[in-house]
């Protein structure tokens, strides 16, 4: 499963799809998985605050695709900060859609009144609450997790979740944690950093 | 940073981005909202007639503007350059060093906990009229405080940051509240004629006066909070310098309005020994006299919703000052935590609220009066330590652009923050002459320097925290003033200890 796919359904492990954290925090923790599916791939990197698209050529995934060639188009905004605003906006729909696509999420139009709503609900209730069980059992192996999980680890982390994922570990579990997220590779390192400046900067902020 | 509009071409980003941003109503509309007009009107101006005794309010709060609008020319150019641009600290830190900027930080918690907390004092007597007249009930002041503690404490966790738009009908409806009022008493003059004795200048050059440039500040206490949407208002060269000045100007002229009406109606000489025997009560006791009853529970009504709509206001502000300091690591880890569900300083939310319960609760045991040692004496104190954070960081603003050399008038980088310095500074001495008047103790009483001295020993105590940490800690040090942004300053260390390792490979 891809970055995206996994922080999705750890935010939203929930029978009713309900999310465990915040719009605006959950906004940018998707976005920051899908600059981190890209720069994974090898086709972005991430250094002083910016993004940089090094390979343009499409990657095999529609969404990352779709990602990229917003990147490509707009390379006027190099912020990655800029970029976690704007595909904060729409991430949690793409990549719900994505989940939807691959059979492990349902989509549900739900019509009250004069409104319509859409939600996505969970076909089976364990695939949806596999990932964050496999990070709980991951920091409590002995050898050390793979890049694309340390990342995940890591936006988990910025985002404010740790607790939620982490209810049952111990603490060794927890300076597990926190000292893969100084040993990813720096890109990855920088984008959780701004992951995380840009969750707090939403609470200082005060509103949404 | 804001991306630039400067591209011809159209921009996805930019739109997107742009649907989000405020313009300066919006602007202007959240920091009214913080500032809860009734309650200082009804609650502060009274009560400072009644224990200072010089009647050149209205003036008072035309100076304070005055100045604030000086400080606020150096403040919102320096808020477009700083990236943590939410708190008088943050440019202390910037332009005086970490040390001072911790300093200001400590000072800050102290002066926003006391505005907060102070307020529990008023709520009993902005609930009680109302309470009576719609219950028959008349609880006893601390049960109306448990309350709404109660109320805050919640609804800061929950982060429900009451609906703008509520709070902006409630705004306007306290606003035009207040206009009602102030017609209805200039429309009966004591007297028989509108006097203009409290605009002045001989009735603001009397011993006292500093008290009174006290209260005004801590009316105005609030109108920072523009500079937090530097990043996100639609045009970050105009919307923010405008809403700062439209703000400061509309607080100043409707608090000088209101509070020169209430000397009009009652007569100058007569303001301080009627607001001594009336209290808050007295503009309502007078807008019942001037337009009927309906016009007087109006009043009341929105007086008991304009104080837990600051209460609540200046909860979350203190809170995410906490909750800064924990992104820095200045204070524990935990203030920077948030509740994910929600997204609130949850620990710094709970920290501000215990404070607030313990306060209550002392005050109720030992019978302390509410609304005087409580409200009074703490809108005093917090609208003190703003003073000093403000004065402070008018000077910071000038060292930030002498050693920035960053490309700005000369009116924005010395000048008009020069001027508004030594202004302050100069109502930073008359107020410390005059705390006894201020808070109406005698001269000799221990409260008098107790209520001042605390902010130099809290800066203090900041400035040495932050040497300590430099020593021992020089990775939290690099973070002072940089709010949540110090999260980014991880990627740039080097981390002591010795790294995880992680596995090459990216596919599972």
């Amino acid at each position: 499963m891809l970055t995206a796919d996994e922080f999705y359904l750890i935010v939203h492990n929930d029978s009713r799809g309900k999310p465990k954290l915040h719009s605006s925090a959950a906004g940018i923790g998707l976005a920051a998985a899908l600059l981190g599916e890209l720069v994974l791939f090898g086709q972005l990197t991430v250094s002083a605050g910016n993004v940089t698209v090094v390979d343009r050529r499409p990657p095999a995934d529609a969404l990352a695709h779709t990602v990229l060639d917003q990147l490509v188009g707009e390379s006027q905004h190099q912020s990655v900060r800029t970029w976690l605003s704007f595909l904060g906006q729409s991430a949690a729909t793409s990549v719900a859609e994505r989940l939807a696509r691959a059979g492990v999420l349902r989509r549900q139009e739900n019509r009250r009144l004069l409104r319509t709503s859409v939600s996505y609900a969970p076909i089976d209730l364990n695939a949806v609450a596999w990932p964050a069980t496999r990070l709980r059992a991951l920091l409590d192996r002995p050898e050390p997790p793979t890049v694309p999980d340390a990342l995940l680890l890591g936006l988990v982390s910025a985002a404010g979740l740790t607790r939620e994922v982490l209810w049952s570990a111990g603490p060794r579990a927890h300076h597990r944690l926190s000292v893969l997220i100084p040993a990813l590779p720096p890109p990855l390192k920088e984008l959780v950093a701004h992951t995380e400046a840009a969750v707090g900067a939403a609470v200082l902020r005060g509103m949404p | 940073m804001p991306p630039t509009t400067a591209t011809g071409r159209p921009s996805n980003v930019s739109d997107a981005l742009a649907r989000r941003r405020r313009g300066v109503p919006s602007v202007i509309f959240f920091v009214l909202s913080a500032a809860a007009p009734l309650t200082v009107v009804a609650g502060v101006v009274t009560t400072g007639y009644a224990v200072t005794g010089v009647t050149g309010m209205p003036l008072a709060f035309l100076v304070v503007g005055a100045v604030l609008a000086l400080f606020s020319v150096g403040y919102v150019a320096m808020a477009r350059r700083v990236k943590y641009a939410g708190s008088f600290y943050a440019y202390v830190s910037r332009g005086l060093g970490r040390p001072a900027g911790v300093g200001a930080a400590w000072v800050a918690l102290l002066a926003y906990n006391a505005l907060q907390v102070g307020l529990y004092g008023a709520i009993g007597a902005a609930a009680t009229p109302v309470l009576e007249r719609l219950l028959g009930v008349a609880p006893a002041w601390w049960v109306v405080a448990l309350v709404a503690w109660a109320l805050v404490a919640v609804l800061g966790l929950l982060r429900v940051d009451v609906n703008g738009m509520v709070l902006a009908v409630l705004l306007v409806a306290e606003i035009a509240v207040i206009l009602v009022f102030d017609l209805g008493q200039l429309s009966h003059p004591a007297g028989g004629s509108v006097n203009l004795a409290a605009f002045s200048p001989d009735s603001l050059l009397v011993p006292g006066a500093g008290a009174l440039l006290v209260l005004a500040m801590t009316g105005f206490v609030g109108f920072e909070s523009s500079v937090v949407f530097s990043e996100e208002s639609k045009d970050p060269r105009r919307t923010v310098p405008m809403a700062t000045y439209l703000s400061v100007a509309i607080i100043a002229g409707l608090y000088a309005l209101s509070s020169w009406a209430m000397t009009v109606a009652v007569g100058p000489e007569r303001i301080s020994a009627r607001a001594g025997e009336q209290s808050v009560e007295l503009i309502f006791n007078l807008a019942a006299a001037h337009l009927g009853d309906t016009a007087l529970t109006i009043g009341q009504v929105l007086f008991m919703t304009s104080v837990p709509a600051a209460m609540i206001s200046l909860h979350n502000t203190t809170a995410r000052y906490a909750f800064a300091l924990g992104r820095e690591r200045v204070l524990p880890a935990a203030f920077g935590q948030t509740s994910p569900r929600t997204g609130s300083p949850r620990v710094a939310s709970l920290a501000q609220s215990v404070l607030g319960l313990v306060v209550i609760v002392l005050y109720a045991v030992i019978g302390w009066d509410p609304v005087l040692q409580l409200f009074y004496y703490a809108a005093c104190g917090g609208g003190f330590g703003v003073l000093l954070l403000i004065a402070t960081t008018s000077i910071a603003v000038m060292a930030y652009f002498a050693r920035t050399r960053a490309q700005e008038s000369l009116w924005r980088r010395l000048i008009a923050p020069g001027l508004a310095a030594v202004a302050l500074v100069a109502i930073i001495t008359v107020a410390v002459d005059n705390f006894a008047i201020l808070l109406g103790v005698a001269p000799d009483s221990v409260l008098r320097w107790a209520v001042p001295a605390a902010y130099p020993v809290a800066a203090l105590v900041g400035v040495l925290w932050a040497l300590v940490l430099r020593r021992s800690r020089p990775d939290v040090y690099a973070r002072i003033g940089l709010g949540a942004e110090s999260a980014t300053l991880l990627a740039a260390q080097d981390f002591g200890g010795e790294p995880a390792r992680v596995r090459a490979g990216s596919s599972r």
